[in-house]
């Protein structure tokens, strides 16, 4: 099979690449980017653990060849944290031991990061139809609700200590 | 599981990517979101020579809503966009209902209009590894000579498990196929085919462009019931849409109910005429609940048995009906 040359940006870092075109793009990342933070769960493309953000939406990198995504900005788990700050969905991870074996973590915080950012307040409901693509083997979920609970509460305090700094300068 | 070798082509407008089918012809296979072609190419069900990408070809990734014409819904539109659609929502509800619960909200983002109404029939003998369809001999549908639900069968009786398809054959939609011969346009209840083999009436180099609601159909009354043993990611193990129609006074002036992953095909329920003209009667929805079993045929496609799955049917219709219904005016 030919090799195709491709660009890839990835984590706001463009890379050229040569590969096959069956390549997955779970694999290109995992494999030649060295990027291992995006899982390979299930390959039946059921258990959202290799989630991706592509251009800011969720989406299963097990399911995606990688040569068809190359005007797309992708984001991994790689990509969030802040000049070595741990984001506020990471951090809440953390605290609230929403991740056991962490498995299915870089994919659950994606997936909530999306969903942060077009709803900010969600309702639990809300929260538990949002990560209904993302399964957890671990922890039955009351913890992952809950450092997601903990991460509005941390954005939400980040944003008035913004406002606060704002006002005061 | 590794992927079999392919070229992947990615035309840009529709005009490229029907020249790249006709270049190819039966070499060369359609891939839009790929939540369903994907896993089956890791399966060794199919081995394309070409992929034809359709998502860079944005002319159609569109929905419009006219007030003469109707509602248009390209084929590359993301099931994600048609949930969200405040114009879906406000006038087409048993679509909504339906968007809302194609698998997950990841395959959603990712899976198309165009390839949830081209979908695989699906089977518990047919969507496995190659390893484990060799040991059984293959079935009828793939490489093998018998069905292994109904040995002794012609047909393949995989199934049509799609969610959309039923909610869209209740509003009357019609589906434009486009080929290097030109387009036409069909009733969507024609794209099918009740054979789990044969499944569309499409042809190999014929891309579906848009699907087209009425606005005849806007306004109708709608809900979609759908079996499931997880309430997200699984495919339906039968699924139930209805629309209606009603006049102020509450008489049910039109009825559409249409069944999914009970048939190779996505099928009307007949029984559903007898609901015209009629005032909302409980008992009469019962009669119609039970007549729908008629059109359900499941067999043993799937993880659940196939008394299970027709009685739902039977309780869907009543529940949905019930829904629709008995809400209306002066009831
Ligand atoms: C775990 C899992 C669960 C799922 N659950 C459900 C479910 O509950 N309900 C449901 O409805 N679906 C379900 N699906 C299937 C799928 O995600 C959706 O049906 C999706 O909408 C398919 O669209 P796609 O663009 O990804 O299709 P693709 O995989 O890209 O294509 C599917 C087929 O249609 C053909 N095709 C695609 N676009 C066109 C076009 N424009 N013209 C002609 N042919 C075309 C392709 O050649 C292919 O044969 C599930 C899938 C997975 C993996
Ligand atoms: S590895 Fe992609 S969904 Fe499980
Ligand atoms: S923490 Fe182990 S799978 Fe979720």
């Amino acid at each position: 099979m030919n090799k195709e040359n491709i660009r890839l940006r990835v984590n706001k870092r463009d890379y050229q690449l040569e590969i096959a075109p069956n390549r997955l793009l779970l694999d290109v990342l995992r494999q030649d980017l060295g990027l291992t933070g995006s899982k390979r769960g299930c390959d039946d493309s059921s258990c959202g653990a290799c989630t991706v953000l592509v251009d800011g939406e969720p989406q299963m990198a097990c399911l995606m060849l990688a040569v068809s995504y190359q005007d797309c900005e992708i984001t991994t788990i790689e990509g969030i944290a802040c000049e070595g700050q741990l984001e506020p969905l990471q951090r809440a991870f953390c605290d609230e031991g929403g991740a056991q074996c962490g498995y299915c973590t870089p994919g659950m915080i994606l997936t909530a990061r999306h969903l942060l950012a077009h709803n900010p307040r969600p309702t639990d409901q809300e929260i538990n139809e949002a990560l209904s693509g993302n399964l957890c083997r671990c922890t039955g979920y009351v913890q992952i609700i809950a450092s997601v609970r903990k991460a509005i509460e941390l954005l939400e305090k980040q944003e008035s200590g913004v406002a606060a700094a704002g006002q005061g300068g | 599981m590794s992927l079999p070798s392919f070229e992947v082509v990615r035309p840009r407008t529709l005009e490229g990517a029907l020249e790249e089918l006709e270049r190819h012809g039966p070499d060369a296979q359609m891939i839009a979101g790929g939540t369903d072609l994907v896993p089956s190419l890791k399966q060794g069900l199919f081995s394309p020579r070409v992929l034809v990408d359709l998502k860079g070809v944005r002319e159609l990734d569109f929905i419009r809503f006219d007030r003469e014409a109707g509602l248009e819904l390209g084929a590359l539109t993301t099931i994600t966009r048609l949930a969200q659609s405040p114009v879906v929502a406000e006038y087409f509800p048993v679509l909504q209902a339906a968007a809302k619960t194609v698998a997950s909200p990841l395959l959603r983002n990712m899976g198309t209009l165009g390839g949830n109404l081209c979908l695989d029939t699906r089977c518990l003998y047919y969507n496995q590894s190659a390893f484990w369809r060799e040991s059984l001999g293959y079935c009828l549908k793939k490489e093998g000579t018998v069905c292994h639900v109904a040995p002794g069968s012609s047909v393949c009786w995989a199934v049509f498990s799609g969610d959309t398809a039923p909610a869209l054959m209740t509003l009357a939609a019609t589906v434009r196929l486009a080929s290097p011969r030109g387009e036409r346009e069909i009733p969507l209840r024609e794209l099918y085919v009740n054979d789990g083999w044969v499944r569309l009436t499409k042809r190999h180099d014929e891309i579906l462009t848009a699907v087209r609601i009425p606005l005849s159909s806007a306004g109708w009354k709608g809900t979609y019931k759908k079996l499931r043993i997880r309430n997200s990611i699984d495919y339906p193990l039968a699924g139930v849409a209805v629309a209606m129609r009603w006049a102020s006074d509450g008489v049910c002036q039109d009825v559409r109910i249409a069944l999914t992953a009970v048939n190779p095909a996505p099928r009307l329920v007949e029984a559903a005429a007898r609901l015209k003209g009629k005032r909302y009667d409980p008992s009469l929805v019962d009669e119609v609940a039970h007549e729908a079993i008629r059109t359900a045929k499941p067999l043993r496609t799937s993880a659940s048995t196939m008394e299970y799955r027709r009685h739902m049917v039977r309780v869907f219709v009543r529940r949905a009906l019930n829904e629709v219904w008995a809400n209306g005016p002066h009831c």
